[in-house]
């Protein structure tokens, strides 16, 4: 029977999921329609924070064929003929908002395991787990992320596993999951935070126990990839010299396979760790295999920072909600975003959350309080993880050519109280309706 | 009755004509011995009398959000005896009074938490019984925990610490200051009313089905509940025949026996326990009313309470407060339905709402979570500071005492370095009863009554 009820009520859930994803109120099997006949859309009379090129009181935004067609103060910009005009005078209008790091399409229901997968828990080394094979294109969780601006984000399985898998880079808007899979297998999380070690008990006596053993264990993978890649190569240059006898090829090991891009430094490795002692660790292993590093988390490793600045790598900081040791100030964690950009430290924000991604832009707002610069803070919800994640040429800025993933506010981005009027996604005005709306519109009369 | 007061106040001042032109609100009520003489105004420099007078404080300059009567733009508070003397525009006090200047800054009541489990190690749930009413979090309370220091510097000062949710009726709780530093008992808000914390839904129903035993439904749930209360309500029944024999001068009479348990179910059917229940979901806020009618007590919060404004009209007629967050949702079933504006929805149909942490970090950010109601449910600020201040401290029965800047109460103030209500806001200084217990600008800490390693 609870079996049944669970079954019912997973359904319900994901057919509530699917009528709240519905990208528009009109009958629902046409296809969107356009925001006007000719596509063309311009925001008048809004304070522009362009982010790379400062800010423009009373700009103009011109939206062509789904990109940025023109930016610039409204005496000196043209809006073309034809165009909708929507007047956002007193409006804040920025780039949309990217996540580095969020759960999103792999999870519904946290504590119901039938709608979660965010983890490949058998083993501690598993590259060849891709979340886009997972990533649910109609889950609820999207329409409310995007309502507060979250326009991109990157998918990453949960962090119990050494090598948990492949993140990808999505657009929170689409109608399959093709089309919301921007960029797949973008980057592969190394985790080293301590709580990848899950065979502690002796009487378990499975390898790894200690750190030790899941270092040992990750370099033996990476030596076992390479030791593959040369057996492939040796085959193939076999084969390709004519030789009669070239045998049969090396058994194809998927596993192996899926490191090799990250080996050969085609793409990043998320760095995760937390404590000095284990940014230590992990900066050793990437130095030993060169690979091309993001640092992810470093929540407590604040001694370190001139150390990580010579290395140029990128961080991914947080949750700086992470509370601080015992003997520490209260605002140990709170402050680090701000001590980061001190040295120079390129930082990105990441809300590391599938209900809460929604909440990104406040992280970077109590860091400013805790001393970030503003427009750094802003910078690391959009062309910080742009150029981090590579599709700076497409996201990040209100600049003339860039995909128009757009937002607009009654006010600053990062204060709790702003309220998000308008997004736009690849041009196309998302409607700001999901689940939690509809309920609010059912009961507040 | 606050507002009654302050008037009665303002014209005893204006008879006797001593400050005319001052926009007096009130005044000290009890003028000490040092202060009898008389009284300059604030602005004299402190520490000029002779003798000093404890916990004399002066707060200058800010902007008072006062949560009952509006803001107070460079306004002035008056500390005496660790309680609001005055408060407006200008207000009288010694000349020896301590002066915080505040200017440029923002005051406000200190935050008040209505649901949380800080400094009790993993103390919650005594889960081995669905019925463990006589659980005392004193007991378990570990008062030199760090996260009663970082709540403080958030702005809190007061704090409903409760049991957990797996059982159905956990245990009593305790209501502290967050005066860190000092010794345990110190930390105890005096004369606060005890609470009892129940729970339904997911938790218990998990706990014990998970073991096979009962409660592993909401039926079960329910059932065990009007079990205890039907035994208490005979245990109260042998106590009354009990005295009503003793009282005739029987003197064969024999005592029955005092169970801890029975007792504590007992006192809530009394009435002495103000009753705190953990609920998410709409039918549950139903059965637990229809329950409470049944045995004759009444509930003073719904905690979570994520679907309380499915049915928020009828937890308005029965007088039932909610202590929520702004918007988490999602995390299981019963919190599937979740929406930020539970709160504005629920307020607009007549519920006394407060926005709690039931979390050691976001205690320590609630300034910013009542900032998120005014983004998602356009209230007014004032609105917005109650769930906060005002709202909460009801909840735990000392709305008397603390939760807003009227004259009489507790001089509990948090002062923010910009406007508490935003992402970024920061406490600089916070106050209990009249007294600093943390200040940003010091080195270390920033406690003033803390002692590494005591």
């Amino acid at each position: 029977m609870l079996k049944i009820c669970v079954v019912v009520l997973v359904l319900v859930a994901a057919s509530l999921g699917q009528l709240s994803n519905k990208k528009s109120p009109q009958p629902p099997a046409k296809a969107p329609q356009p925001a006007t006949s000719n596509g063309t859309v311009a925001l008048r009379g809004g304070k522009l924070l362009t982010i790379t090129h400062g800010v423009i009181e009373n700009g103009v935004v011109v939206i062509q064929n789904g990109k940025i067609a023109a930016v610039g103060a409204a005496g000196s910009t043209a809006i073309p003929g034809g165009a909708k005009v929507i007047d956002v005078t007193g409006m804040t209008v920025y780039p949309g908002l990217i996540d580095s790091e969020t759960h999103l399409g792999l999870t519904e229901i946290s504590a119901d395991r039938s709608t979660n997968d965010t983890l490949e828990n058998s083993d501690e080394i598993m590259p060849h787990m891709h979340v886009s094979d997972a990533f649910h294109a109609e889950t609820a969780l999207i329409p409310v992320a995007r309502v507060n601006g979250i326009t991109n984000a990157i998918v990453a399985p949960a962090i119990g596993d050494t090598l948990p898998g492949q993140d990808s880079f999505i657009q929170l808007s689409g109608r399959s999951a093709n089309e919301m899979l921007m960029v797949r297998d973008i980057a592969l999380p190394l985790n080293f935070t301590g709580v990848q070690r899950r065979n502690e008990s002796f009487e378990r006596a499975k390898f790894p126990q200690t750190r030790m053993g899941m270092a040992a264990q990750l370099r033996q993978a990476f030596l076992d990839a390479q030791d593959y890649e040369q057996k492939m190569a040796d085959y193939e240059k076999k084969k390709a010299s004519g030789s009669d006898k070239p045998g049969n090829p090396p058994k194809k090991d998927l596993k192996l396979e899926a490191l090799l891009p990250y080996l050969h430094a085609q793409k990043p490795v998320v760095l995760a760790a937390e404590e000095p002692n284990d940014v230590e660790t992990a900066l050793d292993l990437a130095r030993e295999f060169h690979l091309k590093v993001i640092l992810n988390h470093v929540t407590h490793a604040a001694s370190l920072l001139d150390k990580i600045a010579a290395t140029g790598f990128p961080v991914i900081v947080g949750p700086i909600y992470e509370q601080p040791k015992e003997s520490e100030r209260y605002d140990a964690v709170f402050s680090l975003p701000a001590k980061m950009a001190q040295h120079g430290i390129k930082i990105a924000f990441a809300s590391y959350e599938a209900h809460q991604v929604r909440n990104l832009p406040y992280a970077a707002g109590y860091a400013v309080g805790f001393g970030l610069p503003y427009d750094e803070a802003l910078k690391a919800i959009t062309i910080n993880p742009a150029q981090m994640w590579g599709v700076d040429q497409q996201l990040g800025s209100l600049d003339v050519g860039k995909m128009a993933n757009i937002v607009v506010a009654n006010g600053d981005p990062l204060d709790v109280k702003t309220d998000v009027k308008h997004v736009f996604i690849a041009g196309e005005e998302i409607p700001l309706v999901n689940k939690q709306t509809e309920l609010r519109d059912r009961y507040w009369q | 009755m606050v507002r009654h007061s302050r008037v009665c106040w303002v014209m005893l001042c204006f008879l006797l004509c001593a400050f005319a032109s001052a926009q007096l609100l009130a005044q000290p009520p009890q003028p000490s011995a040092a202060s009898q003489n008389p009284a300059s105004s604030e602005q004299s420099a402190p520490g000029t009398g002779t003798t000093t007078v404890h916990n004399d404080v002066v707060i200058r300059g800010g902007t008072l959000l006062t949560v009952t009567h509006g803001r107070i733009e460079n306004g002035s508070i008056y500390i005496h005896d660790g309680k609001i003397a005055a408060i407006g525009k200008t207000v009288q006090a010694p000349s020896n009074a301590t002066v915080i200047d505040a200017t440029g800054k923002w005051v406000m009541p200190g935050i008040i938490d209505s649901h949380s489990h800080i400094a009790l190690d993993d103390d919650v749930n005594e889960a081995t019984s669905p019925v463990t009413p006589h659980m005392m979090m004193k007991d378990a309370f570990n008062y030199n925990d760090k996260e009663i220091y970082r709540a403080l510097a958030g702005g809190v000062t007061t704090s409903l610490l409760l049991h957990g949710s797996a059982n159905m009726i956990g245990g009593q709780a305790i209501v502290i200051k967050h005066k860190y530093g000092l010794g345990r008992d110190e930390l105890f808000f005096p004369g606060a009313p005890q609470s009892i914390k129940f729970a339904s839904g997911e938790n218990p129903k998990r706990v014990y089905g998970g073991r096979n035993q009962v409660p592993s439904t909401r039926m079960g749930n329910f059932e065990v509940m009007r079990q205890a209360f039907t035994e208490a309500r005979e245990y109260m029944r042998d106590w009354d025949e009990y005295n009503a024999k003793v009282k005739k001068g029987d003197k064969e009479a024999r005592v029955p026996k005092k169970d801890l348990k029975l007792e504590a179910l007992a006192d809530v059917l009394r009435g002495k326990l103000l009753v705190q229940i953990h609920c998410y979901r709409a039918d549950e806020f139903l059965t637990e009313m229809a329950i409470a009618k049944e045995f004759g007590y009444k509930i003073r919060a719904f905690h979570h309470a994520v679907e309380a404004y499915k049915v928020a009209d009828q937890m308005a007629a029965n007088g039932v407060a909610i202590a929520t967050w702004p918007d988490w949702w999602g995390f299981k079933y019963e919190a599937w339905d979740g929406i930020p504006w539970n709160a504005v929805i629920s307020m607009h149909k007549g519920v006394r709402v407060a926005i709690k942490s039931d979390s050691g970090d976001v205690t320590r950010r609630l300034n910013q979570e009542a900032g998120k109601i005014i983004h998602y449910g356009n209230v007014s600020e004032e609105d917005a500071l109650k769930m906060i201040t005002l709202n909460p401290a009801w909840i735990i029965g000392v709305d008397d005492r603390v939760g807003s800047l009227d004259v009489g109460k507790d001089a509990d103030i948090s002062i923010w370095n910009s406007y508490p209500l935003s992402s970024g806001a920061l406490a600089d200084q916070v106050l209990i009863d009249g007294d600093v217990y943390f200040d940003r600008s010091l080195p270390g800490l920033g406690l003033t009554h803390y002692k590494e390693a005591q």
